[in-house]
């Protein structure tokens, strides 16, 4: 592992205890892959208790997660927050942030619009109960706040089973499998639009390998040849740590350049790399 | 809330207050430049495009914000980044302080798409001008009166508090809007730090009433459409380039964005959101003063997929 990468990290973290994208104010999501990282190094976080504590604070009272604390609306953060370990943000709200998720869904899959779309085009759209996440209270689900989700749930299912929770993550693995394109990969949410294939992109397409882990692997080859093919030929970091998560989770080796290669511009794009590299070593902290 | 958000909501409150008119009013001028390349007469085609429309920028915070979509340096996908160059020599010519800004709607790493398009290349220092306004520090915004079914919205305080935000969209057909042009081209300062890649909220609420909103937030920005080469067919991100050999500017975006349909051959009061800014008869042709070219001297055939055929432009 970089040890020079997990420095970055620390150098960044700002005086409240939270992390910026680059610079400026602490937001939700660079703290939270700024912990991961650390968790994955096995590492202690410098300040922890200042980092915690501004992590607690962005919890908003309806259990879910601000994306920054001068926003007030909790989103598709909170699947990321729920991926830290209860010991960390603890188990009170943690079982909070999992009701929030429980209780939020893409827009499509509400009954009145399923069935404003039976009476437009007399059938339901992608049959009953398909739900994923949407980024924003009140709009569509897309692949990526899906995923988080299903990991999220995943590590709590691990930890105490329930169907409640089997039933969210099931539908949600339907919902990335009808979303998947005719390339093997996932665009950002749908396979088709206005009769159009969509293209698949590298960041969906590894984050939808990674939360389909355990999934018979049949199926999905083509996803994995093109994963290798996004990966040899990648053009982000992010990208290329989210193809390697997700390929990984299907104990598939990952081809292209070697980890830290490309410029990691953002604490999310450093802690995914340095993630990334703690998978390949055979610790993966969204499945471990 | 905090002073500064209070003052920022109140400046947006007052720019919008002016914005939405019952009322034609006059509209400033359309300025269309024939450019047939990417080249360093750009450099000079923007110093007099610039002069021409008398713009007082000394000592102002002038904020360029282009079209970025993909990693795709030879497409036409993306604002070109030589002609964001040009305009940013060209203001500073003016005595302006020049800063560039993008919010990308699906693709995450800004700065790495942003590589990739040749920006990092073509501008020096570029980091050091750029701000990422996905992962801007942000204020909620009233929208005062709006067409949509947003009523306020998170904005960047990058956009928020410069003097002059400049449009610098790509000339290209869009799958649901028609076309995509300087007002389409303000969803990339809402943040998909609050809102997610893509910003659905703006879909949800209506693509162009939340155009047409955005457009009340900031209804005198000044508008530079890259149409030197377009996209046609199934824009904005699987299209064709479509060379069209034009530069089209102007401080009213909806008069700009209307001569812009025109040359495109697509019936600018097809557009929702031209209609909803600018009224049938804001965006009529004989109420839009064109300084440069004429657009029927320009015109250019944009192939639309079939579902938009209908906006397609008949000459009487």
């Amino acid at each position: 592992m970089d040890g020079g990468a997990l420095e970055n990290i620390r150098a960044a973290q700002n005086p409240d205890g939270g992390w910026p994208y680059r610079k400026g104010g602490s937001w939700t999501e660079p703290t939270v892959y700024a912990l991961l990282a650390h968790q994955a190094a096995r590492t202690a976080v410098p300040r922890s208790a200042e980092a915690l504590a501004w992590l607690d604070a962005a919890q908003r009272r309806d259990g879910g997660w601000t994306p920054r604390r001068s926003v007030d609306q909790s989103t598709w953060v909170t699947a990321l927050a729920a991926l830290l370990p209860p010991e960390a943000i603890g188990a009170a709200r943690l079982a909070r942030a999992v009701e929030w998720l429980l209780g939020e869904s893409g827009m499509e899959s509400s009954p009145v619009l399923r069935l404003s779309a039976f009476l437009r085009d007399g059938k339901l759209p992608d049959g009953p109960g398909v739900s994923g996440w949407p980024w924003f209270p009140g709009t569509a689900a897309w692949v990526t706040p899906t995923c988080l989700g299903i990991l999220a749930l995943k590590k709590c299912y691990w930890r105490r089973p329930s169907t409640d929770l089997r039933e969210r993550i099931d539908q949600a693995r339907t919902f990335l499998l009808s979303r998947r394109c005719a390339d093997g990969g996932w665009n950002h949410g749908s396979a088709r639009a206005l009769g159009y294939n969509s293209d698949s992109y590298p960041e969906t397409t590894g984050q939808a390998l990674l939360a389909l882990a355990g999934t018979d692997a049949a199926p999905l080859e083509e996803s994995f040849r093109l994963a290798q093919r996004f990966l040899r030929e990648q053009r982000s970091s992010g990208g290329a740590a989210w193809l390697r998560l997700g390929l990984l989770a299907h104990q598939q080796n990952p081809a292209g350049a070697p980890l830290f290669t490309m410029p990691c511009r953002t604490v999310p794009d450093t802690a995914l790399t340095l993630l990334a590299a703690a998978a390949e070593q055979g610790y993966n902290v969204f499945l471990d | 809330m905090r002073r500064r958000d209070f003052l920022i909501g109140s400046a947006a409150l007052g720019l919008a207050g002016c914005s939405r008119t019952a009322a034609p009013r006059p509209r400033a001028p359309v300025n269309i430049t024939r450019a047939a390349a990417y080249s360093q007469g750009i450099y000079d085609t923007m110093r007099r495009v610039l002069a021409g429309h008398r713009l007082n920028v000394r000592g102002r915070r002038v904020l360029l914000k282009p079209n970025l979509v993909e990693f795709e340096p030879g497409s036409a996908i993306n604002t070109h980044p030589m002609l964001v160059h040009a305009t940013l020599e060209a203001f500073r010519a003016l005595g302006a302080s020049v800063a560039i800004a993008e919010g990308p709607g699906h693709r995450r790493s800004t700065l790495d798409l942003a590589d990739a398009a040749g920006y990092f290349q073509t501008i020096p220092g570029f980091e050091d001008v750029f701000t990422d306004l996905n992962l801007d520090e942000v204020s909620r915004v009233r929208l005062p009166q709006p067409v949509s079914h947003l009523r306020a919205l998170y904005l960047p305080h990058t956009v928020l508090s410069s003097d002059l935000l400049v449009s610098m969209p790509k000339m290209k057909t869009h799958h649901w809007t028609g076309a995509t042009l300087s007002m389409k081209n303000l969803f990339g300062i809402v943040p998909g730090g609050v809102y997610g890649w893509p910003k659905n909220v703006l879909h949800w609420a209506g693509i162009h009433e939340s155009i047409a909103d955005l457009h009340s937030l900031f209804p005198n920005h000044f508008a530079i459409v890259d149409g030197i080469v377009g996209m046609d067919g199934n824009g904005p991100i699987q299209g064709r380039p479509k060379p069209a050999g034009v530069i089209v500017s102007g401080h009213d975006p909806v008069a700009v964005d209307a001569t812009c349909c025109r040359i495109m051959q697509i019936e600018p009061s097809r557009i929702g959101y031209l209609t909803l800014a600018g009224g049938l008869e804001g965006i009529a042709e004989k109420n839009i003063q064109q300084i440069g070219e004429r657009p029927d001297s320009v015109e250019t055939r944009f192939e639309l997929i079939m579902g938009l055929r209908e906006l397609r432009r008949v000459r009487s």
